[in-house]
């Protein structure tokens, strides 16, 4: 029996004539971890949807277990052994934690009780606390991807394909997912993991392949690499000392209170929170999930209502606020920067120009009876520039667009409103380093000009890399605070779990 | 019609005016234990405020006037009464407020008659002076309703008589300049302006001596008090409690309030103090405040220390604290003398000392 579990021979996928992935070589080990590394657009999805049978290779050819395999659809993967772990959610919302489990699997009569009984206990095994019979749709997105990995498991797959499955977790999730991953391994599953962080590349697998503007950088085992090493395959040029940084020597200094938080309530996620936000600051804000941070400041924006009854106080340059809808916050100089672009952030059908002219549009009271055109290319124009998006013009759909330069967008769209709050929820989840990057300077130059920012991010280096003063939050209120001089990770971590 | 039912409405769902919340300490005001670590120079029966011309530190203990020397104290001055405020001038006198309704002047500290004494018929509760431009003296009365010694009998009832006066040394005059605050209790010349705490509206506004005001700081998470010059520009702001949402609440309760001042004690009304942890008998015991039988930092303060340093435009850049679990609380006065933060706790009465070296070395860490 050969080595090699799954191989890609002068893999070539064209959409529209553009390549998306050009003569790519890979080779995938029986029982090995192998890390699929490269920025937004490099091509790692196309690679990984030919493998999965999403898409078809226009040209090459593709071998499982030395055979030569076509699979034309998940399904014909699956049967080949092979499964995949999408980046974006593939659950029914509907439906429960079990349905969707063995979704595919049905029978003629389907005795539901069995199905929970089956799926707890398959849950159990894998130490996923999630139950089976909640409905997807109100599961969080760290549970939802638990359900995906668990379902990729359970088909029982000789291969099992991750598209970043870690950037929903938590610091604590991630950990039980690598052993997980490790536990997999020791079955003999081979397992290709796609992930923006680099760290979790290096300590997760054995052997890792950079992919750059859709062609083979290099393949290498992983004790071979460095994190200098890989960035510099991944975008072709030196970005070490810019990602996340030296630790930093020095703070802004708070300039005026612009928002204050008192005895915000809204249940179950937001108990009790207080907190307040400076201008000339950047304020990173870092807990694990469920710890009521996205809440607490989609309140403050009005995406969310507090509790009815006491729900405590917002207070904005020090007048009392409580908005139902965002228009007034928007109108109030509050911009809110989504975490969950794709359903939150833009209209993906809808041109560069248009979301971002929808963002100014938000700010004027009333809106506009008649809307402009060539307005909208303007300020398109300006903001694309601004922000570095790298579109093929303004008309270009959003959709189309990379990960980093859709967050690019959604960030012009909320800085187009020219806010005094700008609060960025996730700001750089699925975005390649080049663009996190560019994000980072963006944040901090806002900081710089005397915004008040907030940052919130479950990724520990970059809120340490970014925050002046960085307050944990746990569950539901904010718990400890740190200045960014006296901030470590131990630190930090330790506020946000016990 | 409509306000009340707008009152209701608010009381119902604890909103508007009867919103109970309360700050937090964070950003500038992050705790520490800077304020429970200081040195202390000395135990007193009843420090209230303290003065200096810059070489010496004068302290006004029940009717004494001390100065500290060293570690020893020497007493300067004694009156009849209790003093309640106290301040250095610049042409090397002494001012002195004696039970909240007399001011006298005396032209060195040691002098043996006053050179001038203020004696206005509506003082009540002058609680802090500061000198100001052309040979006048500032200060606060905190409450024209209630004496000094009841400043929580102000507080309950919700007063608001609080004035800010100009004592002019050469006129023997009296004027007013600002009234119906929430309990001015501190000044401090600022410019043009003077700062001003007014602790029931837990704020310090900017007091043009024409009369006009502005919020300088507002929604403290304490009861703000005096205020004195930093020596490197700025100002100390000294508050002697913490506000927490059980007295919020109280506050906002009028039936309640009135029966808990007629029937009970004042030591154990639900109000701020100056220190706690006395007596059984106090409100907030047990697992509010404790766990294991330990007064933890984090619990709702019954009483607390804070000495706040602001910025010349009155922006905080730092605190010193005294947590729940600690004893240095009720600072009302703080002041600067050679390289060194001199405070009043009057809750246990002590005068605490804090190097500045040490306070940025301690902010460092």
């Amino acid at each position: 029996m050969s080595d090699t579990i799954l191989a890609l021979r002068k893999a070539t996928k064209l959409y529209a004539g553009v390549p998306a992935i050009e003569n790519v070589d890979f080779e995938l080990r029986r029982g090995e971890i192998h890390a699929l590394v490269g920025e937004n657009g490099a091509g790692k999805s196309t690679l990984t949807k030919v493998m999965a049978g999403v898409v078809t290779l226009t040209s090459g050819t593709m071998e499982v277990d030395g055979v030569e395999a076509v699979p034309r659809t998940p399904l014909e993967a699956r049967h080949l052994g092979i499964a995949m772990v999408f980046q974006e959610n593939s659950l029914v919302p509907t439906m429960t934690v079990a349905q969707n489990l063995f979704l595919g699997q049905e029978r003629f009569y389907n005795r539901l009780r069995g199905i929970y009984i089956a799926a707890q206990q398959f849950l159990q095994s894998l130490n996923f606390d999630v139950t089976p019979t909640a409905t997807v749709g109100l599961l969080g997105a760290a549970k939802k991807q638990m359900v995906e990995i668990a379902r990729a498991v359970l088909h029982e797959a000789k291969v099992i394909i991750f598209d970043e499955p870690t950037a929903t977790l938590t610091p604590e999730e991630k950990r039980y997912f690598f052993d997980l991953v490790r536990d997999l391994k020791r079955r003999g599953v081979s397992i290709v993991f796609i992930s923006h962080a680099l760290e979790e590349a290096l300590i997760l697998a054995d052997r890792i392949t950079i992919l750059r503007d859709g062609k083979h950088v290099v393949t290498d085992e992983a004790a071979n690499f460095d994190r200098a090493r890989i960035v510099q395959a991944m975008v072709g040029r030196d970005l070490s000392n810019t990602l996340y940084g030296s630790r930093k020597t020095s703070v802004r200094p708070a300039g005026a209170r612009v928002l204050t938080v008192q005895n915000l309530k809204m249940a179950p996620m937001v108990k009790n929170n207080s907190l307040s936000v400076f201008a000339g600051q950047i304020t990173g804000v870092f807990g694990l999930v469920g710890a009521g941070r996205t809440e607490t400041f989609k309140v403050v924006a009005g995406v969310l209502k507090r509790d009815f009854f006491h729900g405590g106080e917002v207070i904005l340059r020090g007048k009392p606020v409580r908005y139902r809808v965002p228009a007034p916050a928007v109108r109030a100089g509050i911009a809110y920067v989504t975490e969950d672009r794709k359903v939150e952030g833009f209209f993906e059908t809808m041109s560069v120009a248009r979301n971002i002219y929808l963002g100014l549009l938000a700010k004027l009271p009333g809106g506009r009876f008649f809307l402009s055109q060539r307005e909208a290319d303007k300020v398109g124009r300006i903001w694309v520039e601004k922000l570095k998006v790298r579109a093929t013009g303004n008309d270009m759909k959003v959709v189309e667009l990379s990960g980093g330069n859709q967050q690019k967008v959604v960030i012009g769209k909320s800085l187009v409103q020219d806010p005094d709050l700008i609060i960025f929820d996730e700001p750089t989840r699925g975005v390649d380093v080049g663009a996190i990057v560019e994000i980072h300077e963006l944040i901090q130059r806002l900081a710089d000009e005397g915004k008040a920012v907030v940052v919130i991010s479950s990724y520990l280096p970059e809120v340490m890399a970014l925050a002046d003063r960085i307050l944990v939050s746990r569950q539901g209120k904010v718990v400890e605070e740190f200045s960014a001089l006296e901030a470590t990770e131990e630190k930090i971590m330790y506020a946000a779990v016990h | 019609m409509i306000s009340a039912f707008k009152s209701f409405a608010d009381r119902l769902l604890g909103r508007g005016d009867a919103t109970i919340t309360v700050p937090s300490f964070d950003g500038a005001l992050k705790p520490n234990q800077i304020l429970e670590k200081a040195e202390t120079i000395g135990q007193f029966e009843a420090p209230e405020d303290l003065a200096t011309d810059g070489k010496a530190l004068l302290i006004a203990n029940g009717m004494t006037i001390l100065r500290l020397d060293g570690t020893a104290t020497t007493e300067v001055r004694r009156f009849d009464r209790i003093i309640t405020a106290l301040c250095c001038l610049p042409d090397g006198g002494i001012a002195v407020a004696l039970d909240g309704r007399e001011v006298q002047i005396f032209a060195t500290p040691s002098a043996s008659s006053a050179a001038a004494t203020y004696s206005d018929p509506s003082m009540n509760a002058i609680n802090a002076l500061s000198p100001g431009s052309q040979g006048t003296l500032i200060a606060t009365d905190g409450s024209t309703a209630r004496p000094y010694r009841q400043w929580v009998h102000d507080l309950m009832e919700r007063n608001h008589t609080g004035r800010v006066l100009v004592l002019d040394i050469a006129s023997s005059r009296v004027r007013t300049i600002a009234s119906g605050l929430s309990y001015a209790f501190g000044v401090c010349a600022a410019g043009d302006d003077f700062f001003v705490s007014e602790s029931w509206r837990h704020r310090v506004i900017a007091l043009n001596p024409d009369g006009s005001q502005r919020a300088v700081l507002d929604n403290l998470p304490v009861y703000p008090s005096r205020l004195s010059p930093a020596a490197s520009g700025g100002f100390w702001l000294t508050a002697f409690a913490a506000r927490t949402q059980l007295v919020e609440f109280v506050l906002r309760e009028n039936a309640y309030r009135r029966r808990m001042m007629a029937e009970i004690e004042p030591e154990y009304w639900i109000a701020p103090k100056l220190k706690s942890g006395q007596s059984f008998l106090e409100p907030m015991q047990g697992a509010h405040i404790k766990t294991m039988g330990v007064v933890k930092p984090w619990a709702p303060p019954r009483s607390y220390g804070l000495v706040i340093r602001l910025n010349t435009s009155g922006v905080p850049l730092y605190a010193l604290h005294s947590r729940v679990d600690g004893v240095n609380h009720g600072v009302v006065a703080a002041i600067e003398v050679d390289g060194s933060l001199f405070a009043i706790a009057k809750g246990p009465g002590r005068l605490l000392r804090m190097p500045l070296a040490m306070i940025e070395q301690e902010l460092r860490a």
